[in-house]
């Protein structure tokens, strides 16, 4: 039976409401969902509260929009490309944003509990670091602990009770309303198989309330069922879908194109200051769709970017030094 | 063995890249980082170490890239790996405790190896806001040992880091935020610490007992006192051993012919400027 789960990029961004709590897929600057990043801007969403195993240059276009009012994670920058957030940093500064940190497994671990349904999840690392300083948590500081939205507690300190391991730490689920997505390949029903590095994308799908997968392609879910091994979410985790080539530029996704290093560079540059933000989302994302922006982007840049389909990568000989 | 290169046939990156290398043993397992690290395990791979296994923090294990990975979650880590997956994977393994050595780096350091790449200036009304924790704190609790490379300005060696990211030797307990050896917090979880810093003027070792930094070679040039005036707390310099090892003419083609060619992570240096 086959259940047809598709929408468009506009009422995908439609089921994000102000104030939602949000994820997506990806590591760093690979594979995140782009196209409905720019759609959120376009369509001036506010109060998002993000929660992310790691950000990257999407988390600085959210912020730099002024759609984030909560961003708990670890690390955000554009790697090579840009070493810092720089539109995180100056909204941190003004106090307009508020930034809950824990470490990256902390983050992996806080949604893996979120995943399976278990309310916190318990780790030894960063023991001893000011990430543990109780004067640091930020999200009680502002009296938003309601213990239903956001969790009572920032961390729980205990000891091993099992196997007199000494001191862990206890950390919150992290429960979210939505998580995007974005994949190679997605089957009519919701099938997701995704090529390479899967990063935490099972965990952040399995962990959200509503899941939507924005992919590569949409395939036949036959296709994808002849070979479910190779396949990484299962149907029913997914409540929406669409297809959306080229939706993760300037992000990189395996085996079909390289990071924009060249966009993030210039991104970079250029939005350290709020009328530089302003004056780069005009240019790109205002007045745009995804379809113009593909067009302005032009076809000389996008072949520069494409993954040779056997190696996977864009070998560094083939294109222009990125 | 290859010849060690002459003054002005080498750079500091060069010089880094190298020391770096050396610090990995053939068969460990390694955390590599974005970067020079990346550049430095590669090398250790083609020379010294061939049988390292590589693990790449988005997921990649075991990994063999046919060339330099501009990050650690790009496509060509994952070609010719033993497994590629995910996060789960990469941390589970290291908090199983895997991983022998980690390469990491930061904006601040301490004299008990303390690392700071969250913020400058007080947290609660920051100046300057970084890239935040990453895996940093991470790969440093659960790695036996941990190798940090540094810009070495005075601003950079503190007394004390704006805030801990990543845990040194002695560390803070909460909730009252006393300092206490890190053997003491990790329980059954304790593997090591920070085994070197190396810095653009020498490398630093720590004494494991007091948790202290000391002064182990001064790069060419350098003198211990001269390092000593670059750090804000009282560095040891009674244990120097010498120098530090310089790039052999072997590792700087290594380098520069196969892992760098486009100059990415570390520039030639120019025809002119040899000697």
């Amino acid at each position: 039976m086959s259940i047809d789960k598709r929408i468009t990029l506009q009422q995908a961004v439609e089921i994000i409401k102000d104030g939602s709590r949000l994820t997506f897929s990806g590591f760093t600057i690979w594979r995140r969902p782009m196209a409905v990043v720019y759609e959120l801007i376009r369509q001036h969403r506010k109060g998002l509260h993000l929660i992310e195993v790691n950000g990257g240059s999407h988390t600085e276009f959210l912020v730099g929009a002024g759609c984030v009012d909560i961003w708990e994670s670890c690390w955000v920058g554009h790697e090579l490309y840009g070493k810092y957030g720089a539109n995180v940093s100056r909204k941190v500064r003004e106090k307009s944003l508020i930034v809950e940190d824990y470490s990256h497994a902390e983050m992996l671990y806080r949604f893996a509990a979120a995943s399976q349904g278990v309310p916190y999840a318990v780790g030894q690392t960063s023991l001893g670091t000011d990430i543990h300083n109780p004067e640091y948590d930020m999200l009680g500081r502002a009296g938003l602990r309601d213990g239903k939205r956001i969790a009572k507690h920032k961390y729980i300190f205990t000891e091993d009770s099992f196997y007199g391991a000494g001191s862990l730490v206890l950390v919150p689920a992290a429960k979210v309303d939505i998580a995007v997505l974005f994949v190679h390949q997605v089957g009519e029903e919701g099938t997701v198989r995704i090529n390479g590095q899967f990063y935490s994308d099972p965990e952040v799908a399995r962990a959200a309330d509503t899941t939507i997968v924005v992919a590569e392609e949409i395939v036949p879910e036959e296709y994808l069922r002849r070979d479910s091994t190779r396949n990484n979410i299962p149907s029913f985790e997914v409540d929406y879908i669409l297809e959306c080539p080229f939706g993760a530029h300037p992000s990189g996704v395996f085996g079909r194109y390289d990071v924009d290093g060249e966009f993030l560079k210039h991104f970079y540059a250029t939005t350290r200051t709020q009328e530089g933000f302003d004056a780069f989302a005009k240019e790109w994302i205002h007045g745009h769709d995804q379809l113009s922006y593909l067009e302005k982007l032009g076809w000389s840049r996008m072949l520069n970017l494409r993954a040779n389909s056997a190696l996977n990568y864009t070998p560094r000989k083939t294109k222009g030094g990125n | 063995m290859s010849k060690h290169a002459l003054p002005g046939e080498y750079s500091l990156p060069d010089l880094l890249c190298c020391a770096a290398s050396r610090e990995v043993r053939d068969n460990e397992v390694v955390f590599a980082g974005t970067g020079l690290p990346m550049v430095a395990i590669l090398l250790a791979q083609r020379t010294h170490a061939p049988n390292l296994k590589l693990i790449f923090e988005a997921g990649t294990l075991d990994g063999r890239p046919p060339e330099l990975p501009t990050s650690v979650g790009a496509s060509c880590c994952e070609i010719g790996a033993s497994r590629s997956s995910g996060l789960n994977d990469a941390f589970s393994i290291a908090q199983r405790g895997y991983v022998d050595l980690g390469y990491l780096g930061g904006a601040e350091v301490d004299q008990y190896g303390n690392v700071n790449t969250t913020c400058i200036g007080d947290y609660l009304h920051s100046e300057l806001r970084l890239t935040g924790s990453g895996g940093n704190p991470d790969i440093n609790s659960f790695a036996s040992r941990t190798v940090f490379i540094m810009l070495h300005e005075k601003r950079r060696f503190v007394n004390n880091v704006s805030y801990i990211t990543s845990p040194g030797w002695r560390v803070k307990k909460w909730p009252g935020g006393e300092f206490v050896h890190r053997r003491d917090l990790y329980g059954s979880a304790f593997r090591g610490g920070p085994s070197a810093v190396i810095s653009t003027v020498g490398v630093f070792r720590f004494d494991e007992e007091t948790g202290c930094m000391f002064l182990d070679t001064c790069h060419p040039g350098k003198t211990p006192e001269e390092i000593k005036d670059l750090c804000q707390f009282d560095l040891d310099i009674s244990r120097v051993k010498g120098e530090t090892e310089v790039p052999t003419l072997e590792e700087l083609r290594i380098i520069h012919e196969v892992l760098d060619p486009e100059e990415i992570f570390i520039p030639k240096i120019k025809k002119h400027a040899h000697a």
